[in-house]
């Protein structure tokens, strides 16, 4: 029953797929060479230009400031009036890798297995899923897809939303890694464990992920040690999962850990103590602002959202909307995120309500550009508008925290993309139906 | 003097409702959205006894009537959110297929902090709904959020009755694959409510038989009595559908299921619904203008499930420029409390001015529920239920700082302490899990589908 | 003289009276005694005569007759007038378990949904130890009623005996017990009504169906050429409840709950009595004027442990005033406004009964799930915390209940004409480790050894 339920959805889907010409977008995109002119430049990182020019050359932004040299053969495009910003970074979502949440089949994020480090995000996302071109359009250039499921559910990917294979959008294909501790906190009152049984598995959950970390440090030891020097040593076979670890332990690829409760944000930060050479993010955080100190202390990084209801009964309505700002003030480093799929373009109004309550407009734009790009390790490529960094970028009408304001152009590694999505032919399509049917 | 004796007549009486409290205010030099009349700048609105009295210039204040300072501010009506779940005791009665029967009126839970978090988002009224696990579900309760009443001081008093219908997957899912029960296709859920209303009809006529028989048999005292028929509450709901007492309210999707409904409520006669959802009413915008169909959608969600996703955010303005009456809902505890700030995107997904995409958070909403003589915008003889904004409610930099329902003041930026409980556990610590409540965010779909129990999980 | 000593001797050897009373004792005098009166007076020296079950003669200066066998108290003994548990499910048969799996549950047969007014503790009485464990705490009497969901049956009065087999039923049809439980089988078996807005359409229709089949029985009584109706037990047990001529014992906590009950009773006019009522005090008003009365739980949650830590402190205050200071921790104020306002709760729900009272509603006691157990404990609480005496809380459980009960008549108080059915402690109840030596039911008496 079930296997025909799967064969009915897949038949289902691919018809939907092919059959409609609307879910194909066959314009082409632009390449080349540009100069935007005229407008407030949002550099992020250099403040902001008036009136300024920014070139792009192919894949580069080739030149940011206010006075440039425009030769012929750069297509001008003024955008007096206008605002240009990096492209955004969604640093929190399954963009690629779940298409309708509701439809098994589709969904790409969640592998069986407990510890699976060497499962890449990377590998699932689909260039084409319908949701790639509905956030591109509205400035968010660049996402972290990742993986959810298990302790380890594997490594997330920083993919730039514009390209016809994962190969040609990775920015990173090891972007993070993704990782679920347990809380000795209870769950809630829906939680009926007795607070004995909360500790027993909380410690039997956490042995097991210390045993796999030092595992892990043990194959990296012996791996260093048989590349340095080979000489009279057999060779130890190779484990994919173990092998997935080695970039993890040298801090190379950071550890995104959810956490939300403070209870469960204060077991993580006691915990990471142990782990000293490995690099932590946090993710959710929707307590932080409880224990805030704590986090900048740690030199934690977040992850956060801020449209949800309050986690506690006798929490202030607001809390939610000033937990970015309140975690920032306290030093702490703040990523802003959609945490969804679908609405992965919703992020920067995630983004304006942290500005709105504390956390500041400049604050925000930097939440969804440069802190993600650092976090991640991808700021020598992009997450702000410098020469030399890849030219993702938008060019909006006003503040692309506003839900009232155009985004009018996008690029995407030089690319200026068509500013089309399934939202957009529909649009055109049905705005003034000609036939009505009886 | 008058309205001492009425209170004294009722206490004798042993009239059982609450007196409502009622407010006055006089707002100041607000720029006051009307709706209706456009943005007028530097107007007063003087509230009296929860009523608006006054709209103008320089107004002054009556004795003994709060003046609040608007001066820069915005001034909007109650947002309307014609979608609900958040107080509901519970949301689905997900046994059977009809349940017209229940109503979301005795499932008010009038102590919810949910109902003081969205009155600090600017909400005023909301509409209870009944789940969508049903073909023909519970009926609907319209309340005000009078934050600290009873559950009857809640209701919206004289709203019209409203039910709710669902179409598509989720009573496919619950009763079809679940129970095994029909409908299991969109063809068994058009024939549930069929068959379900010529059921009513046909009870109809036998208990009218019935009951004029009865009454001709007790008075003549001779001749053979009719065989009772059981007053049957389900069906009676039904007949007052049909009858048009109840305005439909129906959780829909694909532009098919939506021809379909209207189908059968033109061979039945039935006039008011709306569509609820209705992610693909844009491609049968015509049809429902026709109609007069009206339609309360999401501004952005899509994807979901497999039957929204072939849909658009452009759905709200597309049917805007058709000339279909459309809301925009939340169906979310969190988006009720950021409804402006949906309402906003509409202007950028689209034509739809600002002025159109205001009127689906107050006006629509308010037409859609029946109640717009009294709420969904602000004009001399509507209810006081009104919002103050630091700035233009489509902003995101904007936050609600007063919200007045009938005139009272529920909620004020100024003077907002944290913990709003007004129903206090004396079992729980501090630390306890027991405080927490389940965290909405703005992505959680499907509060339809609370409470009922599906077989199939995806 | 002799004999006296020797029944003396029996009594605190643990020797069961049972094999010596039998019927050579036509009438009982029990001497030497403190009677704890329902209203508060106590009377010492006092002696307790009953016959047949019913109190011939009680007080100071009675004289025993001849036939009287005799019980000397030795003035150590109090005697309180028993106990009435006013809606519990001792006896009752447990719900059953493993549901099989139903075809429609959207139309259950009436049981699964939970509807059985039918149902008569009488008929299902099984065994059950908390008879005895009730007798051991005081009860004497009990109102019963099966254990189940939205209708679970009749509630009938029982005089108590330890072994089933001997409890006696004072008094059958007392009401129908109802409340807002929906149809069992859980998350995976449940059927319809499943939610409380559900039961409340479900009991419409079925006070519908049932005012419609009597409708239809009256008519085919006089007209026998007509269809005949279709008999249904359950339908035909709602009658007097559709004809207004027995009460409803309805168990709700909540205020919400309260009007919801208030809602139905006011399009349905049968008269209603609370059960358990935790929150009524919020609706008395409403309950004064409606004559509903209150058999209240005295079921409180249990103090927060810094509470009855503030308190022990407190009262060791003069001993150690450096130590109970250093145990105070620091709290942020987030935390101290929550303790404040959970207090305040706590406070109000202990007060419920007093409050009631106050406000000139009848209250009695139910156990409503309480065990038995935990009730000395929260006892202590409704005398230290709750605002009542030690003999408000007497009559609360006595007389009072007995008069909601409809038997003010025959029980509830130690005066002549009433029946026989009062308590021996070894001690005055308030007193630490108080012990139920006897308990006497309907005239025979129960002994117990060894608590």
């Amino acid at each position: 029953m079930k296997k025909l339920n799967i064969f009915v959805f897949i038949a289902a889907l691919l018809f939907g797929l092919t059959a409609t010409a609307e879910a194909q977008i066959t314009e082409k995109p632009e390449y080349g060479k540009f100069a935007i002119t005229g407008a407030t430049i949002h550099t992020v990182t250099n403040g902001t230009i008036e009136g300024g020019i920014i070139l792009i050359d192919g894949e580069k932004i080739v030149q940011v400031g206010q006075n440039a040299k425009i030769t012929p053969d750069y297509k001008q495009i003024d955008a007096t009036g206008k605002h240009v910003y990096p492209g955004f970074i969604d640093s929190w979502t399954a963009l690629g890798l779940v298409e309708v949440s509701a439809v098994a089949v589709t969904v790409d994020n969640r592998e069986l297995g407990q510890f699976n480090p060497h499962m890449f995000a990377f590998t699932a996302f689909n260039p084409h899923s319908a949701s790639v071109p509905v956030t591109r359009v509205s400035g968010v250039t660049t996402v972290l897809s990742h993986p959810s499921s298990g302790t380890i559910a594997g490594k997330a990917a920083v993919m730039d939303l514009w390209g016809y294979s994962p190969d040609s959008m990775a920015v990173k294909k090891s972007g993070a890694l993704v990782m679920s501790l347990p809380s000795s906190g209870g769950g809630g009152w829906w939680d009926n464990r007795s607070e004995k049984e909360i500790k027993e598995q909380y410690e039997r959950q956490i042995k097991a992920i210390n045993d796999f970390i030092d595992k892990a440090h043990f194959y990296n030891q012996m791996m260093n040690a048989y590349e340095a020097n080979s000489s009279g040593k057999t060779k130890p076979d190779f484990d994919p999962r173990m092998d997935a670890m080695r970039e993890v332990l040298s801090g190379d690829v950071p550890i995104v850990i959810s956490v939300n409760r403070e209870k469960a944000i204060l077991d993580a930060i006691e915990w990471i103590k142990s782990h000293e050479n490995m690099n932590f993010v946090f993710e959710g955080v929707q307590e932080g602002w409880r224990v805030a100190d704590e986090i900048a202390e740690a030199g934690i990084p977040v992850l956060t959202t801020t449209l949800y209801t309050p986690g506690r009964d006798y929490d202030n309505y607001k809390r939610p909307y000033e937990n970015p700002g309140l975690m920032a003030e306290a030093g702490v480093k703040v990523a802003i995120v959609s945490n969804d799929t679908e609405n992965s373009r919703n992020a920067p109004f995630e983004a304006g309500y942290a500005a709105a309550y504390g956390l500041g407009k400049e604050e925000a734009i930097k939440a969804l550009t440069i802190n993600p790009a650092e976090i991640f390790g991808v700021d020598h490529i992009i997450g702000s508008l410098e020469a030399g960094k890849q030219a993702n970028l938008f060019i909006s009408d006003g503040d692309p925290l506003e839900p009232m304001t155009n985004i009018e152009h996008v690029f995407i590694k030089g690319f200026k993309i068509p500013m089309t999505s399934r939202h957009t032919q529909l649009y055109d399509e049905f705005l003034n139906r000609d036939a009505v049917n009886e | 003097m008058k309205k001492l004796i009425i209170l004294f007549v009722f206490v004798a009486f042993g009239f059982t409702a609450e007196a409502q409290e009622k407010g006055s205010v006089l707002i100041q030099n607000a720029t006051v959205i009307s709706i209706t009349d456009g943005d007028l700048e530097d107007t007063d609105v003087l509230i009296r006894d929860g009523v608006i009295q006054e709209i103008g210039k320089d107004l002054r204040a009556p004795r003994g009537v709060e003046t609040v300072d608007a001066t820069g501010k915005y001034l909007m009506p109650g947002i309307i959110d014609a979608h609900s779940h958040l107080n509901g005791v519970d949301i689905n009665e997900g046994r059977n297929v009809v349940t017209a029967e229940v109503t979301m009126e005795e499932s008010v839970d009038p102590n919810d902090v949910g109902i003081y978090h969205a009155l600090a988002g600017g909400a005023t009224t909301i509409h209870l709904m009944h789940g969508s696990a049903n073909v023909i579900g519970g009926q609907g309760e319209t309340l005000k959020l009078r934050y600290g009443v009873s559950q009857e001081g809640m209701k919206f008093e004289d709203a019209p009755r409203t039910i709710k219908f669902a179409l598509g997957e989720n009573p496919t899912r619950v009763h079809g694959q679940g129970n095994g029960v029909q409908p299991r296709t969109r063809m068994g859920v058009e024939q549930v409510i069929r068959g379900h209303f010529d059921e009513a009809l046909d009870y109809k006529r036998k208990r009218e038989a019935y009951l004029s028989a009865k009454e001709q048999y007790d008075r003549r005292g001779r001749g053979t009595p009719p065989v009772p028929v059981a007053e049957n509450l389900r069906f009676e709901v039904l007949n007052d559908i049909i009858e048009g007492e109840i305005l439909v309210h129906c959780h829909s999707y694909r532009s098919d299921e939506i021809l379909m409904l209207m189908r059968v409520f033109n061979d039945y006669g039935v006039e008011n619904y709306t569509f609820q959802h209705a992610n693909e009413a844009f491609k049968v915008a015509p049809e429902l203008a026709k109609n007069g169909a009206h339609t309360s959608v999401f501004s952005d969600w899509w994807a979901y499930k497999f039957e929204v996703y072939y849909s658009t955010a452009y759905n709200a303005s597309i049917l805007n420029a058709n000339g279909v009456i459309n809301s925009i809902n939340s169906d979310n505890n969190q988006l009720l409390r950021t409804l402006n700030h949906e309402a906003s995107k509409v202007v950028r997904y689209g034509n739809t001015t600002v002025n159109d995409a205001l009127k689906m958070i107050t006006l629509h909403p308010a037409i859609q529920l029946g109640i717009d003589d009294r709420v969904g915008s602000i004009e001399e003889g509507k209810d006081g239920d009104v919002v103050v904004w630091s700035g233009h409610p489509f902003s995101i930099y904007s936050k609600a700082e007063m919200t007045f329902v009938d005139g009272k003041k529920y909620f004020d930026l100024e003077n907002d302490p944290d913990d709003m409980r007004i129903q206090i556990n004396p079992g729980t610590d501090f630390e306890d899990g027991s405080n927490y409540r389940e965290i909405v965010s703005s992505r959680d779909e499907d509060a339809c589908m609370q409470d009922a129990f599906i077989l199939f999980q995806n | 003289m002799r004999k006296h000593i020797l029944l003396l001797a029996l009594l605190f050897s643990g020797f069961s009276l049972q094999a010596i009373q039998a019927q050579t004792t036509p009438a009982h005098a029990l001497k030497n005694i403190t009677i704890h009166n329902a209203d508060g007076s106590v009377t010492e020296s006092a002696t307790i005569v009953w016959r047949d079950g019913v109190i011939e003669a009680v007080g100071k200066n009675v004289t025993i007759p001849f036939d009287a066998f005799e019980i000397d108290g030795g003035d150590s003994l109090h005697v309180y007038p028993g106990f009435i548990d006013g809606f519990s499910t001792w006896g009752s048969p447990e719900p059953p378990r493993n549901l099989p799996e139903l075809d429609n549950p959207g139309d259950p047969p009436y049981d699964r949904a939970g509807i059985q007014p039918e149902r008569k503790p009488s008929v299902l009485l099984t065994e059950d130890k908390t008879f005895e464990a009730g007798m051991k705490a005081g009860f004497t009497s009990a109102a019963l009623y099966p254990n189940g969901y939205m209708l679970p049956g009749q509630v009938e009065v029982f005089y108590l005996a330890p072994a089933t087999e001997s409890i006696g039923l004072l008094k059958e049809n007392l009401a129908l017990a109802g409340s807002f439980e929906p149809a069992p089988g859980g998350w995976g078996n449940g059927a319809y009504p499943s939610t409380m807005m559900g039961v409340m359409a479900q009991f419409r229709q079925v006070m519908f169906d049932a005012t419609a089949l009597q409708q239809h029985m009256k008519y085919y009584a006089q007209n026998p050429e007509m269809p005949a109706p279709k008999r249904d037990q359950v339908l035909e047990a709602l009658f007097p409840l559709v004809n207004k001529t027995t009460p409803l014992y309805f168990e709700v906590d909540t205020k919400e709950h309260i009007e919801r009950l208030l809602k139905l009773q006011d399009e349905f006019g049968f008269s209603a009595v609370v059960v358990s009522g935790k929150e009524a005090y919020a609706k008395s008003a409403e309950l004064k004027r409606r004559n509903i009365p209150v058999l209240a739980s005295i079921d409180f949650t249990e103090a927060p442990d810094w509470y009855t830590k503030m308190n022990k402190a407190e009262e060791s205050d003069k001993e150690d005033e450096e130590e109970s200071s250093e145990e105070m921790e620091e709290i942020s104020e987030e935390e101290q406004s929550y303790r404040d306002k959970r207090i305040e709760a706590w406070k109000a729900e202990v007060t419920n009964i007093k409050k009631l009272m106050d406000a000139g509603v009848s209250v009695g006691y139910a156990s409503a799930g309480l065990e038995l157990k935990d009730l000395s404990k929260k006892l202590e609480i409704l005398l230290d915390e709750g605002g009542l005496t030690e003999s408000d809380a007497v009559k609360l459980m006595t007389s009072n209940t007995a008069s909601i009960l409809g038997l003010g008549n025959t029980l509830g108080t130690l005066t002549k004409g009433k029946n026989a059915s009062f308590t021996v402690f070894d001690k005055a109840m308030s007193e630490d480790k108080a012990k139920v030596l006897h308990s006497i039911s309907n005239g025979t008496i129960h002994e117990f050894e060894g608590n």
